[in-house]
Parts: structure tokens; sequence; C-alpha cells
């Protein structure tokens, strides 16, 4: 790794960001912990297991950041070189997108238009072939479901499905 | 004679028409998530976990055992043709697999693979068949010390054992055991980490973590990259290897098939540490050693016949202890649970058609595979031609339909997005998720043990260190913790360390 990707004591060192999260990760689980009681060592109670958990990740997380520090790591940019990022991104798009439109849409209307943009967005599929198979599939599943497994799909506002 | 009794009893229940087609739906979608990359026994064994629910305990659990070990067989296929390992366990096949296959010899590399992984499987269910009830007897007088300790040392191996540093393994696994946690106190019945959402009330589900982590994840990561496929395009025959092959890959097979079962039985251990350590091994002990990498048939032949022993080895815990030694049997224990059984050192006596008809079933279940896999070869050649970039929506959909049908509930499905992004971020960042799944197993089950024992000791500590067995478990998962902190085991540890999730 070069200097350019592996830095030590820099704000877009990964491994730093990586301990820090789960820094505040367990600060955050030692707090519940303690709101939840500990009880004793005689008779634990529900927040017991998770305060020491939480020193634990601490304890972990410290020990990410001392050899972040001391030894460096890759910067964030270099997690993501040479590799096509926005492709990820655009199927993380699609994915919130269908989970904001599954309740009101229903699993058709929301899962027939994921299929097409994921069959064209990411490495494009013709379009003879991918409107057959964004269509074809979720219906297909969608009739199994429902008439061999008697499994109901959300049907949205519209009640189709 | 009563084990004879008993195998008999097992195959009375393994051929049952209901259970024979089971047995064959789940060898044949192990074999196909084994060939298709990109999708693992993990995720496979989620998709379905609901369909369990729909026939007998037994039914359920011969499939997503049929999964399991089918998936370490079709995973050899991907490897030898087409150099990409279709699940972990396959990756080291790679390395010789493709090399014979390149060399015209992908029918003898594939042949051998079967007939290895099978003598393997045959081993593993012999032995198994021998050592869980044996097992299960001393298991009984484990109290919840025991229990703890031994859960500690299965994740401290696990953590030892995955790829990167372990901080940031251990770390996974104390944020699995939190996850684990979140619902109703099993005690007090206190909600804890619910943020007063009815949902959380009875926890996260399993399935729409591991979907989302393994799933999701793994097809956000394969996107950033074209997958492009050599598969070799000529005809496969001579499937049966030569006498010649026989000969040098007699050896590798025998000793894959027992260093493989005994790494199995190990807490945190499994199929993808197995075929590693038994591709070093033959690699130590052969007098042409520069031979590997460029096309040993030994290099196919004891990797694929460890991981297959492993894999029968990993059901000694899950069936004699009720502990998961890997993120696959700890997917097997949901489907236990979904049934309302709880594998254990009990599970022998109360069942014994259950345990012996799944053992009975993955016999019968090999002679399937090995039908499957050589015969039909041509057919998963095919499959191999199918593109990526029209499987992963498929995937996708199929992931969002699984957790859906796992619940009934949209909220799962939200929960899987979320799993999946988060699992893409934690990879990229060098964390891996196996950790993180077996903890989130565990983790009620040591809680509950944990506090138990201080309860029954009133607080001594020393109760986890004076009973033998319990003391023997904390002390080694110490040795391995310290470990990495000597130089000379840090570079063993990166040598062996390894990517379970994949």
């Amino acid at each position: 790794m070069t200097n350019q990707t592996n830095v030590k004591l820099r704000l877009n060192n990964s491994e730093l960001w990586g301990g820090v999260i789960g820094l505040a990760l367990g600060g955050f689980v030692i707090w519940s912990g303690m709101k939840l009681k500990l009880g004793t060592i005689n008779d634990p109670g529900s927040g017991y297991v998770l305060f020491y958990t939480g020193i634990l990740m601490c304890v972990f997380a410290g020990a990410i950041i001392v050899s972040a520090v001391t030894e460096g790591g890759p910067t964030l940019a270099s997690r993501w070189e040479n590799v096509r990022w926005s492709k990820p991104l655009l199927l993380i798009a699609c994915l919130v997108a269908f989970s904001v439109a599954l309740e009101p849409l229903g699993f058709l209307l929301s899962s027939i238009p994921l299929m097409l943009l994921l069959l064209r967005l990411i490495d494009p599929v013709r379009w003879t072939l991918a409107i057959p198979i964004a269509v074809l599939v979720p219906s297909g599943m969608w009739w199994a479901l429902k008439r061999l497994l008697l499994i109901q799909l959300p049907s949205g506002l519209f009640g189709i499905g | 004679m009563d084990t004879l009794i008993n195998v008999a009893h097992g195959f009375g229940v393994a051929l049952l028409p209901v259970n024979l087609l089971y047995c064959f739906i789940g060898v044949f979608i192990g074999t196909l998530v084994g060939v298709l990359p990109g999708i693992g026994p993990i995720s496979a064994m989620s998709l379905l976990l609901p369909v369990t629910l729909s026939g007998t305990p037994e039914s359920g659990i011969i499939m997503m055992a049929g999964i399991y070990y089918g998936s370490m067989y079709g995973g050899s296929t991907t490897s030898i043709l087409v150099n990409i390992p279709g699940e972990a366990a396959s990756v080291v096949t790679c390395i010789d697999g493709h090399q014979m296959a390149k060399q015209g010899r992908a029918g003898p590399a594939l042949g051998i693979s079967a007939f290895g992984s099978f003598m393997a499987g045959t081993f593993a269910l012999i032995a198994l068949m021998l050592v869980a009830p044996k097992l299960a007897s001393v298991a009984i007088a484990f109290g919840p010390a025991e229990y703890f300790s031994l859960m500690v040392l299965g994740l401290v191996v696990l953590t030892f054992l995955t790829q990167g540093s372990m901080p940031k393994a251990l770390l996974m696994a104390c944020i699995g055991v939190v996850l684990g946690l979140i619902g109703l106190d099993s005690i007090t019945a206190q909600p804890r980490l619910t943020f007063g959402r009815m949902e959380l009330i009875d926890g996260i589900g399993l399935v729409p973590v591991v979907m989302g982590l393994f799933g999701v994840a793994e097809v956000l990561l394969n996107t950033e990259q074209a997958i492009k496929r050599d598969v070799i395009n000529t005809r496969i025959t001579h499937l049966l290897p030569t006498r010649e092959d026989w000969r040098a890959s007699a050896g590798p097979v025998g000793r894959g098939t027992i260093l493989g079962f005994f790494l199995g039985i190990l807490p945190g251990g499994g199929a993808v540490v197995a075929s590693f350590a038994s591709y070093a091994l033959e690699k130590r002990l052969s007098k042409t050693p520069e031979r590997f990498g460029h096309g040993a048939i030994e290099g196919v032949a004891g990797p694929e016949s460890a991981n297959n022993a492993a894999a029968g080895g990993a059901f000694i815990p899950l069936m004699t202890l009720g502990i998961p030694p890997n993120v696959v049997m700890a997917l097997l224990l949901g489907a236990f649970v979904i049934h309302g059984l709880q594998p254990g050192p009990l599970l022998i006596t109360q069942n014994p058609g259950l345990f012996w008809g799944i053992v009975a079933s993955m016999y019968i279940g090999n002679v399937m595979l090995l039908i499957l896999n050589l015969p039909m070869i041509g057919m998963w050649v095919q499959l191999l031609k199918l593109p990526y970039n029209i499987l992963f929506p498929l995937i996708i959909l199929f992931t969002i339909l699984g957790v859906y049908c796992s619940s009934n509930n949209v909220f799962d499905v939200y929960v899987m997005i979320a799993f999946g992004i988060i699992g893409y971020f934690m990879r990229k960042l060098g964390y891996e998720p196996a950790p993180l799944v077996l903890a989130f197993v565990l983790g009620p089950m040591m809680e509950n043990n944990l506090r138990k024992s201080l309860i029954l000791s009133q607080g001594d500590l020393w109760t986890f260190v004076q009973r033998p067995i319990s003391g023997v478990c904390l002390a080694f998962a110490i040795m391995l913790l310290v470990a990495p902190l000597l130089p000379s085991l840090r570079k063993k540890r990166e040598l062996v360390a390894l990517d379970e999730g994949a």
C-alpha cells in the first residue's frame, strides 16, 4: 500500500473511523445496560450482560483505534479504489426506494419496477429480456406463494396482489 | 447392536416418500447454490427456513441438512470449471482443480472430488452414529457453567480463524451478542433495546439478519466488479479417475476425511478451515510439493474430502450439546426451534426417530449427490453460463420473499435491507459478519447460562474455573485470545485465517 492510501493520524484513516464507531456503540450499550439495572453478581439484572459486553466493545474498539494510530491504515477512498463504487450505491438506492414503496404500493407494484431497475441499471440487460423477466418472475412468485403456499404478500393501498 | 437397530429405525424414517422428496430437494438446491457463485448455503438455508414449517420436523431438517452438505459437492464444480469458488469451502479447490481443467483433466478432477466427498461423507456419518450418542450421555452432566464456557470457546475459535484483525472480529462478536439480546429479557421479561417498537419485542429475527449480511451484502460487493467467467468449454469426459489418480488420491482422501471430521466437531471450526488445513497438510507431506498449484490431483482430493467430512462432523456439537459450531449450524438450530425442538443431550433419547432419521437421510443424500454430480454434470455446466447481471436481481427478489415469508412481516424486509447495507460497509472496512451471526445466535443462550450459573454459585466466579470442562474451555479461549500477540503465532493465524462468510 502506498503512502497515499496508508495513513496514520489522519481523519481519512478508515480503521480509525471503524474504531470510533465501535467505541460509540460500546458507550451506548454500557449506558443502556446501566439504564436497565445491573443487579448484583448473585442476582444479575437485565442490564448486567449488556453492561459488560459494552465494556468489552469499548476495549476492542480502543485496540482498533490504537492500532490505527500506531500502525496506520488504508484511507476511506482507497477502500473504493479501482471498483465500480456507483453500482452498489445505485443498488442501495433501489433497495431503499423499494422498502419505502413496499407497504403503500404492495408487492407486485413495487417489485416489478425494482427488478426492471436492477436489470437495466447495474449491468444493463437488453430491454427485450429485461421486461419479460421483470414482469414474469415477480408475478410467477406472487402466484405460487398466493395459490400454492397460501401466503398473502402485501397488496398495498390499491389492493393489487 | 443398539446402534444397528437405531440405524434401521432411521432408515425407516428417511425412506418415507415425503422425506426422500425433501432430501432430494435439499441436495438439489444445495448443489445449485454451491454451483452458483454469489449465493451460498447460508443464504439458501435462510431463504428456505420458512418452507420447513409446511412439513414435519424430520422433513424440514432433512432438507436443510441436504442444502448444507449438497453445497459442499456443488461448490467444487464451479471451482474446477470456472476458477470461482461456489462457496467458501471450495476456495482451495480452485488452485489445482482449475489447473487440471485447463490441462484437459476436468473429468478426473470432478470425479475425484465427487468420490472423495462421498467417501468422506460416509465416514463422517458412521462416526457421527458412533460418537454422538456417547457424547450426548456425557453432555447430560453439563451445567450452565460448562455451556457458557463452551460457547465462549466457540466464539473465540471463530474470531481467531476469521480474516482480518482479531479485535475487529471480537468487536463483531460483541455486537452480535448485543443484537441477540434485543427484545424481552428471558428471566425478568423486561424489554431491552426495543426503542418502543412493538416489532422488536420478540427480538430481531435470525433470517433477516443472515439474509442481509450474507445475501444482500454479497450481491452489493459483487456488483462492484464485472464478474467475468472463464468457463471451460471442452466436453467433460473421463469422470472416473484412472488407477494412477486413485493411487495418488487415496492418502489425501483418507487424511482429509479424518482431519476434516475432527475440525468439523470443534466449535468455531468447520468446512472452510478443514479444506485449507488439508491442502496445507498434503503439500507438506508431498514428495513433489512444487506440483501443487499446477494441477496436482492431491490438491483436489484432500480438501474436497476434508470439507465434506467437516460438514458431517459439525452436526455433533449441535445434536449432542445444542451448541451450533458455525453459522450454518446456527441456522439449522433455527429450524429445530421453529418446530419446538431443542437439540441437546436429550434429543437422541426423546426423539430417536428424528435424530436417526436425519443421520440416515444424510447417507441417502450422499448417494443422491453422487448421481447428481457425476452423470448430470452437463446440466450444472450449462447453469454456470447464466450471466450474473440476470442472476443477482433474482437473488435479491428471492431474499425479499424469503424474509417476508419467514414472518409475514414487512418490518423484517426493512431489517434485511438495513443489515445488507451495514454488511456491505462492514466488509468494505474489513469486518467479517460470521462472528456477529454466531454470537447473535449464541448470545441469548450465553447470557442465560451465565446468569443461571452466577445465581447457582451465589456470585462465585471461581465456579467457571473449578469445574474441569468449563476451566479447560476457558483456558483454551484465553490461549487463543493471547496467541495473536505473539508474532510467530500471529503469522500462523494469518495463514489459516479465512472468510467464513462467503
